[in-house]
């Protein structure tokens, strides 16, 4: 399984969270230091859901300004945002109900 | 908002007047003599329109809209046809011995009148399905 | 304070002002198809060309000072329209004496003024279904359920 924290194979909490090469039990995929992380993942996509809001704005303030006619492309644009956004609220809340989850464990 | 629609009600009723009076003038016109029986031809009546709208319950209704300020008779002469034997025919010894007065007005004209006032009445439907539509759709905003 | 940058956020002023111009102008609309036969009536109209780019004007204005998160839309007063303190619109129409002068001094032209009144509702419709979009995303985010 792969351990992208690092917490496993004897790693202290003081240590970066970074991918790490672990020793695997018989055949497992080795993993790379270099991949995304799933931090980095998560702030690129906020960074997109970003952008595609500002997108979406600067279409809609163009179309009600007049410089552009085309209002399914607006719609469109709307429609991207506001289903990036969504998706991002329902990870947010996924993640949320998983670290509460974690608080759970009783050690 | 509800100021609107009376903008559209106001056109809707002036232009239903209008077609009234039209159809009155199309069904009179051939009459020689008036309500009373007495020998005046019928004198075509005509709508005069105004803005603004004294009548309406908003105050924007009142200041937009139209209203008919007045039902005017057509002082034109009358028509003259020649025709001694008419009963109302005018008697001998007066200006015009013998000649019949009838409505000095063409029918066809009023007909095209007609189909005018009618457009434009359609055009005040339109006009208040509009301004119904926008209600409707500000206020799906908030549902 | 943050209501502010709920209330101003993105592309909401500009949605507003477009609704409010829409509205006002549909009163104008109704008032000339009312009078079409109305007998030295000219039909009066406001230049949507003419909001639009006042619109603009106040849309980068608004950029330039706050980004385009934020920040109160500011148009400037033209001689059609003017933005009153609480944000509403005042509409002063001028006459378009586009038309063909009738015998009785009204220049109308009807099918130009049914276009005006169709574009017109479509432009309500517009701004205003987008307006409810962003509604519906703060209050998804607001509840935090999708």
């Amino acid at each position: 399984m792969a351990d992208p924290l690092g917490l496993i194979g004897g790693s202290t909490p003081a240590h970066p969270i970074q991918t790490q090469k672990t020793k695997l039990p018989a055949g497992g995929q080795s993993i790379d230091p270099n991949a995304p992380t799933f931090k980095d993942l998560l702030m690129e996509n906020l960074a997109k859901v970003n952008t595609l809001q500002q997108d979406a704005t600067q279409a809609v303030e163009d179309l009600h300004a007049g410089e552009r006619d085309d209002l399914e492309q607006v719609l469109m644009a709307t429609q991207k945002a506001d289903t990036a956004f969504r998706m991002l609220l329902q990870v947010r809340n996924k993640l949320m109900d998983a670290y509460q989850e974690v608080q759970q464990i009783r050690v | 908002m509800y100021g609107g629609l009376d903008i559209a009600v106001s056109g809707m009723v002036a232009q239903r007047v209008r077609l009234n009076t039209i159809a009155a003038n199309i069904a009179n016109s051939s009459a020689t003599r008036d309500a009373d029986g007495n020998v005046n031809p019928y004198r075509r009546k005509f709508t005069v329109f105004m803005p603004g709208d004294p009548n309406a319950k908003n105050e924007m209704g009142r200041e937009l809209g139209v209203h008919v300020k007045d039902i005017l008779e057509d002082q034109a002469p009358p028509r003259k046809v020649w025709d001694p034997d008419h009963p109302d025919a005018q008697p001998e010894g007066s200006a015009d011995a013998g000649y019949v007065y009838y409505p000095n007005f063409n029918s066809t004209m009023e007909q095209i009148n007609a189909l005018e006032a009618q457009r434009a009445y359609e055009a005040n439907v339109a006009s208040a399905d509009a301004m119904k539509s926008l209600v409707a759709q500000a206020l799906r905003l908030i549902s | 304070m943050f209501i502010d940058g709920l209330t101003n956020a993105d592309s909401t002023p500009t949605l507003r002002a477009a609704i409010g111009f829409a509205a006002g102008r549909q009163k104008l609309i109704a008032h000339n198809i009312a009078n079409l036969s109305t007998p030295n009536f000219r039909p009066a109209d406001v230049s949507v060309n003419e909001f639009r780019s006042q619109l603009r004007d106040a849309i980068d204005a608004r950029r330039k000072q706050w980004g385009s998160h934020r920040g109160e839309l500011k148009l400037s007063k033209t001689r059609q329209v003017e933005q009153k303190a609480d944000g509403s619109l005042l509409l002063s129409p001028q006459e378009s004496g586009r038309g063909v002068l009738f015998h009785d001094r009204n220049d109308r032209d009807l099918e130009r003024t049914m276009q005006d009144l169709a574009e017109n509702v479509a432009f309500f419709r517009v701004a205003s279904d987008l307006l409810k979009t962003r509604n519906d995303m703060l209050n998804a985010a607001i509840r935090e359920r999708v």
